[in-house]
């Protein structure tokens, strides 16, 4: 995926990310596999959702921007659970 | 039996100039880990100490947030040079028995400060290790030599051991004690040995000159080939011996004038 | 009852938190404000643009050390269609002198410096520590909170919750009713980098001069807008999208930012400029719509967590409510811990005292704006509209005669499918709001 001058990995390598061991986006397979809208994987700014061919999601925790998007634009309850990352860990702005 | 632990106020390597993305670097947290984990088997406490200017107490509230029970910062600059921050913390620590380091500072770091601690205090060394088990009285230590060997020391006090970032993870500091270290007395100290600057090298390192006698050849590309030694195999060039340590010492260094590399 | 560790325990190191920390801590209580990220600010983002008036009462003279980018002088509100762009554009020189207006900055900095205040007034920053719940005492009313550090239970006699737009805190205390996606809009930006003086001449700014543009339209078929703000030598640059409308359109953020900077009235201004940071962050959108109960016994909700944003078209202000609302709950806190009673009776000085000012008067007044400003038609018809009154007024098509602006009207709003009971309402509706 990109804009046509840089690739999302290159947008995503802009940001740094404090990442810590645990996830802290979980995501239950069940409920996502009979989910035909997918909101999580067009709205996420970080594009952290990612369809597989066999109708489930495959889901990064690494590089979150933790803005909850995710879990307010999902409509299935209970296939996304969202907390913050541990203390320090996660995202650090620098010029925003 | 006292165990430190020598920590260093570092920038973030994206950020130089920054305070915000300052701390310890990761090989120093686990060398903190190692000495407070050190001394809970044995029941003491540990002392943490830098060298550094005011923003350095930093590092050293963290360290006893995370269960450190002394803080004693030299004051310094942070271009101090490695060798007399060396001497400034063995002066300190003169009853020390386990000295943990991080193997590298992060901002310039050549690993030689353990080094220098070590022979300050006469004691034992491990340097660079990836892996360390705590036993009674001793620590079992992993380096890594070339070809994907390991070697294995055990090290016994006093000793300096030096760890690599992520031999260990720094435990997480609890809510209250990070509230007492902010108000905790950090003990400052000035040097008792003068602090001299560290001096960059600004350009690559080059062996000085030598002087050569003229090639011997027929034509250019002779010479050039005898200039340039191509043609000859890398065996002919050294010389295979086995030697005692100090013979082997003795050795090398003759070679080095040999070649031009020391000077008589 | 135990002595609770703290008088005050502020839950984030934002604007809000920090001005609330400032206050309570100036009175002499004991104030922890604790904050997830490693320093306060790390976690926070924004369109780029602060309106500080609000700091006179705590900071006299602020603009002296506040670590902005550039004093906004020139303001500008764009109109896009896909080929078109109409632009009001004010400019004056009085904004670029003490006591300012706006300015722009980076909220790793702003938040920062914010947070230094609390500091010396004497809270304890506590940084790297995420709160992850409330502790209650056996009344239910809440007495503290539970972080995620070891023995990480802090007691407190008041919990200001200044925890963002996500606020768990005030989720947990029930003080939300439920969470709807359509009251949220995703914000997403790029920071550019350019030489200062390309910026200058680009933007027809000088020295600490800088420009706010905020853009209708130009994010396609998801309803939102975009902004560009001039930073020192940076530009930020992003858009606002409304989140059910971004899962339908099947459109990704980062295309609708590259499609806003690709536009014809945007592109020639941030060519050649590289990407320096991308971000984004969820934004309060529907304002009073929203709005959670501010008060229980025991905690007073502040900033973006009471969803004290206000999306108002031309009016796209937070930080500034954020400031207010935690300042207020500051005090709200200080008189009801000095009388004894942290109750929602004791506590009732904070919903006062957001009525009583701009902090509730803007949003009640501008109760419908941000539902007018994101509808279908001002997003999608009315643009075009008035983009192609303009284009006719402006093009000079000899041998005809000019024709008449009405009738350029009525042929426009035909041409678009408007109706003209819409556009009337819809005119009634802005000129409440605005007016």
């Amino acid at each position: 995926m990109s804009d046509g001058t840089i690739s999302f990995q290159e947008r995503m390598a802009t940001a740094e990310f404090r990442v810590h061991h645990d996830a802290h986006i979980v995501v239950d397979g069940k409920v996502c596999a009979d989910c035909s809208t997918r909101e999580c994987v067009v709205a996420c700014p970080a594009s952290l959702f990612v369809p597989t061919s066999d109708g489930g999601i495959v889901f990064n925790y690494e590089q979150c921007f933790e803005c909850g998007t995710c879990y307010i634009v999902c409509n299935r309850e209970g296939a996304i659970s969202w907390h913050y990352p541990e203390g320090g860990h996660g995202v650090v702005f620098r010029r925003t | 039996m006292t165990i430190v632990a020598c920590l260093k106020w570092v920038s973030h390597p994206g950020e130089p100039h920054d305070e915000r993305f300052s701390g310890m670097s990761p090989a120093d947290q686990s060398a903190l880990e190692f000495a407070l984990r050190q001394a809970e088997q044995t029941g003491t406490g540990v002392t943490a100490i830098t060298v550094g200017p005011s923003g350095a107490d930093k590092v050293l509230r963290d360290a006893l947030a995370c269960g450190a029970t002394r803080a004693i910062r030299i004051e310094a600059p942070t271009t101090a040079a490695g060798t007399d921050v060396a001497t400034a913390i063995a002066d300190h620590i003169a009853e020390a028995q386990w000295v943990w380091c991080g193997d590298y500072s992060l901002d310039r770091g050549a690993g030689s400060v353990p080094a220098f601690i070590a022979a300050h205090l006469l004691a034992e060394q491990a340097l660079g290790v990836i892996a360390a088990e705590l036993h009674d009285g001793s620590v079992h230590a992993t380096r890594r030599l070339d070809g994907g060997r390991r070697e294995l020391l055990e090290v016994h006090a006093p000793a300096v051991v030096s760890v690599e970032g992520a031999t260990a993870r720094l435990r997480r500091a609890g809510l209250h004690s990070l509230r007492t270290a902010a108000g905790a007395t950090i003990e400052v100290i000035a040097a008792t040995t003068p602090i001299h600057q560290a001096e960059f090298m600004v350009r690559a390192y080059r062996p000085r000159a030598r002087e050569l006698p003229a090639p011997a050849g027929e034509g250019p590309l002779d010479r050039l080939r005898v200039l340039t030694d191509a043609t000859t195999s890398s065996a002919a060039r050294g010389e295979k011996t086995t030697l005692e340590p100090a013979e082997a010492a003795e050795r090398i260094i003759r070679a080095l004038r040999d070649w031009g590399y020391l000077t008589p | 009852m135990n002595q609770p560790d703290v008088d005050v325990v502020v839950v984030g190191g934002g604007p809000a938190g920090s001005c609330a920390a400032i206050v309570a801590a100036r009175a002499g209580l004991s104030v922890v404000l604790l904050e997830r990220g490693p320093f306060p600010g790390s976690k926070n983002m924004y369109g780029g643009v602060v309106y500080p008036r609000i700091l006179d009462e705590l900071i006299p003279n602020w603009w002296e050390e506040a670590p902005i980018q550039r004093w906004v002088t020139r303001r500008s509100t764009m109109m896009l269609t896909d080929t078109q762009a109409l632009t009001v554009d004010f400019r004056s020189e009085a904004w670029g002198k003490p006591p300012y207006n706006g300015a722009t900055a980076f909220r790793p900095d702003w938040d920062h410096w914010l947070a230094g205040y609390a500091e010396a007034a004497g809270a304890q920053v506590l940084t790297d520590t995420t709160v992850v719940g409330l502790i209650r005492d056996a009344k239910g009313a809440v007495a503290g909170v539970r972080t995620d550090r070891p023995d990480g239970d802090l007691t407190a006699r008041v919990v200001i919750a200044c925890d963002g737009v996500n606020s768990f805190l005030a989720k947990e205390a029930g003080l939300y009713e439920h969470t709807d996606a359509k009251h949220f809009t995703l914000g997403v930006k790029e920071t550019l980098s350019l030489p200062k003086e390309v910026i200058d001449e680009r933007f027809a700014v000088r020295d600490r001069h800088g420009v706010d543009i905020e853009i209708l339209g130009g994010t396609g078929k998801v309803n939102g807008g975009g902004f560009l703000y001039t930073g020192l030598d940076t530009l930020s640059v992003g858009v606002v999208l409304k989140l059910p409308k971004l899962a339908a359109q099947q459109q990704r953020p980062e295309q609708l930012v590259a499609g806003l900077k690709a536009h014809p009235a945007i592109a020639p201004l941030v060519q050649g400029a590289e990407l320096k940071e991308y971000s984004a962050h969820l934004i309060p959108e529907a304002g009073l719509t929203m709005m959670p109960k501010m008060t229980t016994s025991g905690m007073l909700v502040a900033g973006d967590a009471a969803a004290l944003c206000l999306a108002a078209g031309i009016w796209l202000e937070g930080v500034n409510f954020a400031m207010a609302s935690g300042m207020y709950a500051g005090e709200a806190a200080v008189e009801a811990v000095q009388a004894g009673d942290v109750s929602e009776n004791g506590l009732r000085g904070y919903q006062r005292r957001l009525s009583d000012t701009f902090v509730l008067k803007d949003h009640r007044k501008l109760r419908r704006a941000p539902e007018l400003v994101l509808s279908d038609r001002v997003q999608h018809l009315y643009p075009g509209m008035i983009a192609n009154v303009a284009e006719r007024v402006f093009h000079v098509d000899n041998p005809h005669p000019k024709p008449g602006v009405r009738r350029i009207l009525a042929q426009e709003r035909k041409k678009a499918g408007v109706r003209r009971r819409d556009l009337l309402r819809d005119g009634w509706t802005g000129f409440r709001s605005f007016g």
